[in-house]
């Protein structure tokens, strides 16, 4: 099923403001959709307005077509997986997965169908009849899937389900969830503030700060083009090297003058029209040149060397002590103290119009 | 002049343009003449009154009229088709079907109808949108619908032949036989996990939750075997069906309902009228308003409000169904004058609860203004009025706390507050042995007795006040003590027995209060066995209840007794709730044992539990029971004490006193007001000081 | 191998706690002994209330000397010349009726206070809590006569409903806070799960919300019936007829009045009266003490 909003807005009573205002948003059926952003973007308002547990203002929300906004939760066909899993702790693991069905009076054959095939896809069969309180974590978020499952929706919601589990488990279930999609198929709607698990899970992002949307695509998208500086600082990490700066004759030069680069051929043209204006500069860890041979270089001192093993993090300084984050391959040698030279992978440069924080090129 | 606006606006602020030219010219005209200066005023007076004049005959109310009259023609002629149709459909669909298909067939012809209308008036683009939306559900609805009847029906028959081929008497057979044989494996099981249990490889929380899953697992299968056979499962079935047959409409016409409304709050309206006047009957009758609102099931609602208001509270309050009373007019005049049957008291309840139903009714009056004045302002300014789908939805979700919590407000205001208020009345009176049945107004001057310490009431009083502020101060902080003390010796990790301690310390508490005072105050009692004790030791005779002072220290000694029990118990509990942390960081810090209690321990108990012992304070204030029970208040001591006090009497058995045996029941409830002014008092302190408040938790 | 390995064992010191000083283990000492004292002093007094109900050579009064002689004959008397029998029927009746009836409103008004902001809804609390300072006692002229007036309308309206109802009444502010705050601790995200899955409000309140909140609404209810046993004062003014008496009411005529004097009887009633309460205190003894602490910590 698909997901989509038309102008959607939301007004607190009481609050002057609009929270959210003119969200446009389109979520293709199989899709599995990331909605990122810091904490009080208002990602998490969304997510509940798909739900129906927050009133939409105005817009439209449309399954497939149809229009959604006075329709309750229950009738939307939908489930959501909470970010403390709100299982109901009176309850076995199987009638909390049952829970749903048996509202809706359905047959307890076909209940039982439901929750087992569900616990056995997420392997939960030996605690069907324990409560909540008595199994760890991660089994309480497969239950808390589970639940969602067993209704059978055509949408999954979830919000932020793996922030309570730790950094292993997390992995595993990152893994366990996209093996999940594929073969249930079913539209999700995903929040997060991890941009780790935006970028490895899903098939379109949609990168939200302060009650707007700043960019929407797929994940790389996001890490090659990102749209503005904001979305260019929030994804990636390290995160990404921002150099404040103006077009001098055709060049990018920066405010500390300590950095010259020519830009690319692709990129000059959009960049003529900002001769003499402020323009930031962006560069990715990766994309610094080792060597620091021929082309525009810049001159660091290393402070502190990470040592990740399959790569090097080194944390820079430039002479006006403007830091600066490379990532070299480990198996180079660089030590704290020294002062080396790096090159610019042209192509890979993002230029950014410093009053409106858009992309240029 | 009154404003009005030259655009509609809805409930959020978007704004319409309007559609009726007439209105908007005077609009225009309106605010034009607002802005003028004085010599353009008068100008833009005439104009507007002539524009107002000629409204007939404006172009736009030409064609309004002809689209009404239209209208007319087109219900009269719809109600004829929608039968006509109704009566052809011949097809074996249910009723339910064929309605949907009527009500779809209204809809598309109210659609082709209004369509040409919608640019005219904002009422036509509303009844057109109101069928489109309808269009739009019905099909969709009506589809479910037949398909579920076809599996219903389905059932039905695979019913009838599921009864004749089962054997069913070997269903119950093959059934008991299955259900045996998992009784089996229950009990082996069980028996399992007992076993482990006693060779201490499980734990018992482990052999209980197991045996929990054990029989839940083992009543699922039944249940599941159950529904084999096949007989079952059908029922089953066509139980869901039925059900799915019962909700599934009802929850597609809450969605269409909901949709509707969307489309009210979308459309706006035009009215002519800019004044609340409907707002005004409501003081006539609440409901005349909400009716020419057009809002009818609102005003049947506020029809019985107003049966009410006619048929309860105001009689009542002019003394019709008064038991003895006459309403608001018997709490002035306090049935001066009335036979003798007639008692003042009387006259004075009825006349406060009748003053509460007064307020009652003109609450529901304001309530039902409201409601009509701010429905008629808002349709000056484009809003559309709700409809009882909306209003219902309304309540259910933002009413429910305040109806649900009716009941408890109900007892509150006649339980509670009747009574205080009634005494607070009384305070006023000169209700006394002389003047039982009936009594006067006096003002103040109870009061005034009471603060002077005059007469047989009141010269006892600041005496009696005395003793019953250090006797609270006195038994309050030694029962604390006692408690606290006792708390911190059990809890230290080293003693032995603790359960024991604990037990044994709970029992003043948990014994009946008035069980123990009264054994006390038997063997106290002059022949009692603890006079005897203490003569033996003392060598002369003392009996306690004849002395005021040795009654004094042993009623305090008794309440030490009695309620260090209930701050043991609370201070043990605090006290195993502070992290042990703290107290390693304090042994690594150097600190002695006595330096830990006094800077960690004391501090942490102290504050957590201060509001409860904030309430023993006020407890002992007003602790009725030991006072009373030990020795009545006593012992008698006329010189000091008068007549009607003892020496041991605090303010409420002196109340009680007053009240119960001695009828000086003005004088009593002035006590009682002066009193409770001062506990709300140190409430409301306490109130705003507590954490909750302050955290803003409330 | 066995007793080598024993007798290592003695001389390790396994606890975790510093080793005592001599000062150290005079002060353990002395905390036991202040223990038992008062562990004295709280049942002796009840011991002998307990030998009096069984001592057969009193006969009007209660004597605590060396004489005693086991018989049952105040039980007798107790259940067959007084109206005992009578005064415990009423008092649980009362009991109970006051705590089905508070834990059917407080359920509601402590759901509703916490899941909803309303309008009104801080000052209304604030306003019952204050009215409610204000004890029982300040209605007592008022309570009587109020119940001629409704008994003058609804003739089956008794003076023990009415005390059940001011009973009632006097305990909905405090016990809706304590179970506000409780149901203040349980997530609302439950709500929302269960809105989605299919409950509406009074659904999830019967279904999910009430079942969570099951120790607390025990602990109100256990109050609310424990409370009428212990009060004295109330039936007092409110009950005319012995028949009708509380336990409490009752008790006292066996003591204060002349002609109904029996102190033997006395303690055996009050032994009676105790025992149940005291071991339902007992076993609730740690829901009690951590319930206490609860509403201490949350203000």
């Amino acid at each position: 099923m698909n997901v989509t909003m038309k102008k959607i807005g939301k007004k607190y009573e009481g609050r002057d403001e609009f929270t959210l205002k003119d969200i446009n948003l389109e979520i293709e059926n199989k899709d599995f959709c990331v909605i990122l952003g810091p904490s009080g973007c208002g990602k998490t308002t969304l997510l509940r307005m798909i739900a129906g547990l927050n009133s939409i203002t105005e817009g439209d929300l449309l399954f497939d077509g149809k229009r959604m906004n006075k329709v309750a939760p229950k009738d939307r066909d939908i489930a959501m997986v909470f970010q403390s899993y709100a299982l109901y702790p009176h309850m076995t693991v199987y009638d909390n997965m049952a829970f749903s069905l048996s509202m809706r009076k359905e047959r307890k054959q076909l209940i039982d169908e439901r929750v087992r095939e569900a616990a056995k896809v997420l392997q939960i069969e030996d605690n069907l009849y324990v409560k909540p309180s008595d199994i760890s974590g991660g089994q309480r978020q497969r239950v808390a899937l589970g639940r969602a499952m067993v209704r059978n929706p055509k949408v999954f919601l979830m919000d932020e389900p793996l922030s309570n589990l730790d950094a292993k488990l997390r992995e595993h279930m990152r893994v366990e969830l996209v093996r999940l999609h594929k073969q249930l198929g079913t539209t999700t709607i995903y929040v997060t503030h991890d941009q780790t698990e935006a970028m490895t899970m899903a098939s379109k992002i949609v990168l939200m700060d302060d009650g707007k949307i700043q960019q929407v695509g797929k994940p790389e998208d996001f890490y090659n083009r990102p749209e503005n500086i904001f979305v260019a600082g929030f994804i990636g990490s390290p995160t990404m090297n921002i150099i404040k700066g103006s077009i001098q004759e055709g060049k990018f030069v920066s405010d500390n003058k300590l950095m010259t680069v020519t830009p690319h051929k692709e990129h000059q043209e959009s960049l003529r029209e900002f001769e003499g204006k402020k323009v930031s500069a962006g560069v990715r860890s990766e994309r610094f040149e080792a060597g620091g041979k021929y082309g525009d270089t810049i001159d660091v001192d290393i402070e502190v060397v990470e040592m990740l093993g399959k790569e090097k993090i080194l944390y820079c300084r430039m002479d006006d002590g403007h830091q600066l984050t490379i990532s070299t391959p480990g198996h180079y040698d660089y030590d704290d103290g020294q002062r080396h030279s790096f090159g610019f992978d042209l192509e890979a440069m993002h230029y950014f119009d410093q009053e409106t924080g858009e992309r240029i090129n | 002049m009154a404003t009005i606006g030259i655009k509609l606006y809805d409930e959020i602020g978007r704004t319409y343009d309007r559609k009726n030219t007439y209105l908007k010219e005077l609009a225009i005209l309106v605010n034009q003449y607002h802005n003028a200066s004085k010599e353009e005023k008068q100008k833009l007076k005439e104009e507007i009154a002539l524009h107002k004049k000629r409204k007939q005959e404006h172009p736009y109310y030409k064609m309004y009229n002809e689209f009404k009259s239209k209208e007319k023609i087109f219900k009269k002629e719809l109600k004829k088709e929608v039968q006509n149709f109704r009566g052809n459909l011949d097809d074996d669909s249910s009723s339910e079907v064929k309605s949907l298909k009527t009500k779809d067939f209204k809809a598309k012809k109210t659609m082709d109808f209004y369509e040409h209308y919608s640019e005219l008036t904002y009422e036509a683009d509303f009844k057109y949108h109101e069928a489109e939306m309808e269009r739009k559900h019905y099909p969709e609805l009506m589809g479910i619908i037949q398909e579920k009847e076809r599996q219903l029906l389905e059932a039905m028959t695979t019913k009838k032949q599921e009864a004749k081929q089962t054997d069913q008497k070997k269903e119950n057979q093959n059934f008991q036989q299955f259900k045996n044989d998992k009784k089996e494996e229950l009990k082996s099981n069980i028996a399992e996990l007992k076993r482990k249990r006693k060779e201490k490889i499980i734990s018992e929380k482990a052999k209980k939750t197991g045996i929990a899953e054990l029989k839940k697992r083992y009543k699922n299968a039944l249940q599941l075997r159950k529904l084999k056979n096949p007989v079952v499962g059908n029922n089953e079935e066509i139980k869901a069906l039925k059900y799915d047959l019962k909700i599934i409409p009802k929850r597609m016409k809450r969605t269409l309902s909901a949709d509707l409304a969307d489309i009210r709050r979308k459309t706006p309206v035009e009215v002519e009228k800019i004044h609340p006047v409907f707002a005004f009957t409501t003081f006539l009758l609440p409901g005349l308003g909400q009716l020419l609102n057009k809002q009818f099931v609102k005003a049947v609602l506020f029809f019985i409000a107003s049966l009410f208001i006619y048929l309860v509270a105001v009689p009542y309050s002019l003394g019709y169904g008064n038991y003895q009373g006459e309403g608001i007019a018997g709490l002035i005049n306090l049935a001066e004058g009335a036979p003798r049957i007639f008692r003042s008291l009387i006259f004075m309840i009825e006349g406060i609860i009748a003053i509460l139903l007064s307020l009652i009714a003109i609450g529901l009056f304001y309530i039902s203004f409201r409601d009509v004045y701010g429905v008629e302002k808002k349709e000056a300014k484009g809003v559309r009025s709700k409809n009882w789908y909306e209003t219902v939805t309304n309540i259910s979700q933002d009413g429910f706390p305040y109806v649900v919590s009716m009941p408890a407000f109900f007892i509150v205001i006649f339980i509670v507050l009747v009574p205080v208020i009634t005494t607070f009345l009384l305070s006023f009176t000169n209700m006394n042995p002389q003047n039982q049945s009936k009594f006067n107004w006096v003002g103040l001057s109870n009061y005034q007795r009471l603060a002077l310490g005059e007469g047989l009431t009141g010269s006892v009083f600041w005496y009696i006040l005395g003793w019953t502020v250090i006797w609270t101060l006195a038994a309050t902080t030694l029962a604390i003590f006692i408690g606290f003390f006792l708390a911190i010796i059990a809890n230290n990790e080293r003693i032995i027995g603790k359960k024991f301690f604990r037990t044994v310390y709970l029992l003043p508490w948990a014994v009946p209060a008035f069980i123990t005072i009264l054994f006390f105050s038997i063997m106290f009692s002059p022949n009692g066995a603890l006079t005897d004790i203490l003569t033996g030791i003392f060598g002369q005779r003392i009996v306690i209840k004849n002395d005021p002072t040795l009654t004094r220290i042993t009623l305090v000694a008794l309440q030490g007794w009695l309620g260090s029990a209930y701050v043991f118990l609370l201070s043990t509990g605090v006290l195993q709730a502070i992290p042990s942390d703290l107290y390693e960081a304090a042994d690594i810090d150097g600190a002695t044992a006595w330096q830990k209690v006094r800077r960690i321990t004391v501090p942490i108990v102290l504050f957590q539990t201060a509001p409860l012992l904030v309430t023993q304070y006020t407890f002992n204030f007003n602790n009725f029971s030991i006072i009373y029970l030990f020795n009545s208040g006593g012992p008698f001591n006329p010189t000091r004490y008068g007549n009607l006090a003892g020496s041991s009497d605090i303010l409420i058995s002196y109340i009680y006193k007053l009240t119960m045996e001695n009828q000086h029941q003005a004088v009593a409830a002035a006590i009682i007001i002066f009193v409770s002014f001062g506990l709300m008092f140190f409430a409301f302190l306490g109130f705003r000081n507590s954490k909750a408040f302050r955290e803003e938790r409330l | 191998m066995g007793i080598f390995n024993r007798k290592k064992k003695s001389q390790l010191y396994l606890s975790d706690r510093q080793e005592l000083t001599l000062f150290g283990k005079f002060g353990v000492a002395a905390s036991h002994i202040v223990l038992m004292i008062w562990a004295v002093v709280i049942i002796w007094p009840l011991t002998q209330m307990v030998v009096s109900a069984f001592n057969g050579k009193q006969s009007g009064y209660l004597i605590l000397n060396r004489e005693f002689e086991f018989s049952l004959k105040h039980f007798e008397h107790l259940f067959q010349e007084t109206l005992y029998l009578n005064w415990v029927w009423n008092t649980i009746f009362i009991a109970g009726a006051t705590a089905v009836l508070t834990l059917f409103i407080v359920s509601f008004t402590g759901y509703a206070y916490s899941r909803y902001r309303f309008k009104g809804r801080k000052a209304s609390l604030m306003t019952i809590m204050l009215i409610q300072t204000i004890p029982t006692f300040a209605g007592i002229t008022a309570f009587f006569t109020m119940h001629s007036i409704i008994a003058s309308v609804v003739p089956q309206f008794t003076r023990q409903m009415m005390l059940i109802l001011i009973y009632s009444g006097g305990a909905i502010a405090a016990n809706t806070f304590i179970l506000k705050g409780y149901i203040d601790s349980i997530s609302s995200e439950l709500d929302d799960a269960a809105k989605i899955d299919g409950c509406s409000n009074m659904q999830i309140y019967r279904l999910i919300i009430m079942p969570i909140a099951r120790p607390m609404l025990m602990l109100i209810g256990l109050w609310s019936f424990i409370g009428p046993f212990m009060d004295f004062l109330l039936p007092r003014v409110l009950l005319t007829s012995p028949r009708s008496y509380t336990l409490a009411a009752g008790l006292f005529t066996l003591v204060n009045d002349f002609r109904t004097m029996n102190q033997p009887a006395f303690a055996a009633g009050g032994l009676l009266t105790a025992v149940p309460i005291v071991l339902l205190f007992m076993a609730l003894q740690n829901q009690l003490a951590s319930g206490l602490a609860k509403g201490s910590v949350k203000g």
